[in-house]
């Protein structure tokens, strides 16, 4: 049985407004908390990015930073400015293009070479055996050793960021392709072989469709590692990018511009992998239930 | 007959072996009667071994290996004892998780090898820039997979150890500490990766000393032979460092090898 209503009036004293509002907040609040308790993950997970940007905003007006520090010290607000000053000289430009180039021609090389090689290594045993120990030696080194002998043999140009980056995306997008390749089901390529498919129509019949989310998979990590080529390879000589214009930025101490550079790549490298990680959370739906029986 | 089936056997690592000797000789063979060589250009694999004596017994690289190393393990070392907790912690407790994941996610994400240059002004070219960087890198791989390590802990177990009494303390050195190990060494083999990738950065791009400014220099000076045996030095170490810990990981987690073999 509900309460009367006016037995309330009485003990509270509240008028029928009051008691209208209060109830209004009391819902208000709820829904709040409802809300986020819904949506508690993301609230807390962006809340804290947001607090960190706020104290590093503040921190100078907080503390008075010693002049050694404050030499090296920025805001994001400056950061924000430097990156508008450099669109408008139209610098920013520039230095994205070289980079940009630089990075979808290697990439694009490593492509088309780490995936034909890595289809071929997983179907044949002997180039597999035979090619084992460079690719062995080749991945767990990073590859930016060779970078002072690719600007001695290419020069500072555009050509020797390309190799690097090659060098770099095409272990990843290999290995991943031969896994893929590898783990196919014995029973399915048994079948094609026996309805008479040969080697070509037994690939793009049953090898590829399997492979491919290893080969998206592959691509991800092949992105990480070119964008790396491209900021290494730009700070050791070139005259133009955007590790160029962050070294240079350092070496003059224009704190604020080396974040600008940073933040694009960044920005860059978190829009490429998580386009990349869609399409192959998309790829790989089906292959999760096999997962989940296990 | 019988060495028929040595062969056949061991097919595989001949292979790989022919594939590794018949290369090398190709190569010596081809810039020894064939091409030109310019040595300011290439070189040849018997003036790499050369090189490789004679660096390796006047002792020259081994002190610049010496020198990258401490700058390794101390950055090595910084990013396991911060790693770790950081990774039980999110893994643990699910408000940890979802405050730290999107931001420590993002920046493992990025080219975190950018900020080198700012370190390098920031810390000096000597140690302390080279083991900042180090531990930026290779922090992540620790925190990330300790993380998925104390996620995939066995609930069960800690339900046992919560019924005979045990207390919180006994759950973490019990229970995931033990079921986190094999985690941890397949995070040390990705940051092993990473470490590198920092002493390279930091040896190249400023340094006065170290196996990446030895390269660099040898470079520089046109000593190509020196260049590649520092190079080569430098894979084989990183290959022993990378594959002895994957033997390691299958040690510990033999599981692990039935879900790559599907």
């Amino acid at each position: 049985m509900s309460p009367d209503p006016n037995l309330i009036t009485r003990h509270t004293g509240q008028s029928r407004i009051e008691r209208n509002s209060r109830a209004l907040v009391r819902i208000g609040v709820s829904a709040l908390a409802r809300f986020y308790r819904e949506r508690e993950q993301p609230i807390l997970g962006a809340g804290f990015i947001l607090l960190l940007i706020l104290a590093w905003q503040s921190l100078p007006a907080i503390v008075s930073l010693p002049r050694g520090i404050s030499l090296f010290f920025t805001t994001p607000v400056e950061v924000v400015k430097a990156f508008y000053r450099l669109v408008e000289a139209n610098e920013i430009q520039s230095h994205v293009y070289v980079s940009a180039l630089e990075f979808i021609v290697g990439l694009g090389l490593a492509i088309a070479v780490g995936f034909p090689l890595g289809l071929v290594m997983g179907r044949s045993k002997v180039i597999d055996a035979m090619l084992d120990p460079f690719i062995t030696a080749f991945n767990a080194t990073p590859r930016l050793v060779f970078l002072p002998l690719l600007m001695l043999w290419l020069g500072i140009g555009i050509w020797s960021k390309i190799t690097i980056v090659f060098v770099g995306a095409v272990f990843p997008l290999l290995i991943n392709t031969y896994e893929g390749v590898k783990n196919v089901d014995r029973v399915l390529v048994n079948v094609v072989r026996s309805f008479g498919a040969n080697e070509w129509q037994t690939m793009k019949i049953v090898v590829l469709p399997n492979s491919v989310p290893y080969i998206v998979a592959g691509l991800r990590l092949a992105i990480g590692r070119a964008l790396l080529g491209v900021v290494v390879g730009e700070f050791f000589g070139a005259s133009k990018g955007l590790g160029f214009m962050i070294a240079t930025a350092a070496t003059n101490y224009k704190v604020d511009v080396v974040f600008v550079g940073v933040t694009i790549f960044m920005g860059l490298s978190l829009i490429l992998t998580h386009l990349v990680k869609m399409v192959e959370s998309r790829l790989s739906r089906w292959r999760l239930e096999e997962a989940k029986t296990f | 007959m019988a060495l028929k089936e040595t062969i056949s056997e061991y097919r595989r690592p001949l292979l790989g072996v022919a594939s590794v000797v018949g290369l090398t000789l190709v190569w010596e063979i081809a810039y020894t009667y064939f091409i030109p060589l310019d040595p300011f250009f290439f070189t040849k694999p018997s003036l790499i071994g050369v090189a490789v004596k004679d660096q390796t017994l006047s002792g020259e690289l081994w002190k610049d290996l010496a020198i990258s190393s401490k700058a390794f393990l101390w950055g090595f070392s910084l990013a396991v004892i911060v790693g770790i907790p950081i990774g039980v912690f999110m893994g643990w407790r699910r408000r940890a998780e979802y405050v730290l994941d999107p931001f420590l996610t993002a920046l493992y994400a990025s080219p975190l090898v950018a900020l080198a240059p700012l370190f390098i002004i920031i810390f000096g070219v000597g140690l302390t820039g080279k083991v900042a960087l180090i531990f930026l890198l290779a922090v992540f791989p620790f925190i990330f997979n300790v993380f998925a390590g104390v996620k995939c802990t066995d609930r069960l177990l800690v339900n046992v150890v919560r019924a005979f009494g045990g207390k919180e303390k006994d759950i973490y050195f019990k229970v995931i500490l033990p079921s986190i190990l094999p985690y941890i060494v397949a995070g040390a083999r990705i940051a092993i990766g990473r470490g590198i990738v920092g002493i390279l950065v930091a040896e190249f791009y400023g340094a006065s000393e170290g196996i990446g400014f030895a390269i660099s220099r040898f470079g520089d000076t046109y000593r190509l032979p020196e260049m590649f045996a520092a190079i080569l030095l430098l894979m084989i170490m990183a290959v022993i460092f990378t594959e002895g810990l994957r033997k390691l990981e299958t040690i510990l987690a033999p599981w692990k090898i039935g879900q790559e073999a599907r």
